[in-house]
């Protein structure tokens, strides 16, 4: 949808990714999108070096948010949410709000 | 013009080398995060990275510096005499919210350094303790304005703006400690 407007789709994907999930890393992407890993990672990549994201090392994973300190974070969000909301929630739900398990859960307890 | 030992440069005339070398090239920089810190701390600070946001391109900014002996690896530009690190930034210059339209200028040996203001350059760092809860920031913009002159209440006059009021008592806080 903004493929044109950013280069290429991986962008928008990490983007939209983003604004519902706050966080994200190039794995998690790559299995999100059924892609390959490189283009996720140079996506990443390319929006921290441009300062829209910020990314910080949690064990081995590279975790990247959006930069709290971006001049244009409030503008780039609504912009994104008006487009994310014209998106088919088909799509919405496939890849942008799937239904994982996001609250915390206490070492050792099993996965029901 | 004295002979320029990168392995023992200082923090500040490196920075006034690369300044002086865009000049050279009629590109526009502007030095900006932890560098400014060490300078107005009188190094209390130390800061490895010279972050400096400019509007040129890459392909410019690759040709200045390589006159100075800086390849370009990943991120970041190096020499391998040298122990700092410059880095280019996306601009604009702002703090939180902010434009920054006044820089300071400073003269050195190697030339000048156009960088943050010291208010402004506490403003940055507050605003990665307010964003971060970074204390190391934190505890950079105590070290600023106890080497520097500062309009504390034009930061307060940010901090509202920024709706920060409440962690920006930590800092006032923090003052009061020295003061007493």
């Amino acid at each position: 949808m903004l493929e044109a407007l950013f280069g290429n789709e991986s962008i928008e994907r990490v983007l939209f990714y983003l604004l519902q999930n706050k966080t994200c890393y190039a794995l998690q992407l790559k299995k999100q999108f059924q892609s390959t890993l490189s283009p996720m990672q140079q996506a990443l990549l390319r929006l921290e070096r441009g300062g829209i994201l910020v990314s910080t090392l949690v064990g081995k994973t590279r975790i990247f948010q959006f930069n709290p300190r971006y001049l244009f974070l409030d503008k780039l969000h609504s912009f994104l949410q008006c487009v994310y909301e014209t998106l088919p929630e088909e799509i919405k739900k496939k890849y942008y709000e799937t239904p994982n398990r996001k609250r915390p859960r206490r070492t050792g307890k099993p996965l029901p | 013009m004295t002979a320029i030992d990168f392995k023992t440069i200082s923090i500040s005339d490196l920075a006034a080398l690369v300044h002086t070398k865009f000049n050279e090239h009629n590109m526009e920089t502007v030095l900006v995060g932890g560098a400014c810190v060490a300078i107005y701390s009188g190094n209390r600070y130390l800061s490895y990275d010279l972050d400096f946001v400019t509007y040129e391109t890459r392909g410019k900014i690759k040709e200045a510096l390589s006159e100075l002996g800086f390849e370009l690896k990943g991120k970041y530009f190096s020499r391998s005499d040298c122990p700092y690190f410059i880095e280019f930034v996306t601009p604009p210059v702002a703090v939180g919210e902010e434009l920054v339209h006044h820089f300071k200028i400073l003269d050195t040996l190697f030339g000048q350094i156009k960088l943050l203001t010291p208010t402004d350059c506490i403003k940055d760092r507050l605003a990665s303790f307010f964003h971060w809860d970074d204390r190391q920031a934190l505890e950079q913009a105590i070290m600023v304005f106890q080497n520097q002159k500062i309009d504390l209440q034009e930061i307060k006059r940010w901090v509202k703006a920024e709706n920060q009021l409440d962690k920006f008592k930590e800092f006032t806080k923090a003052l009061t400690k020295i003061k007493n």
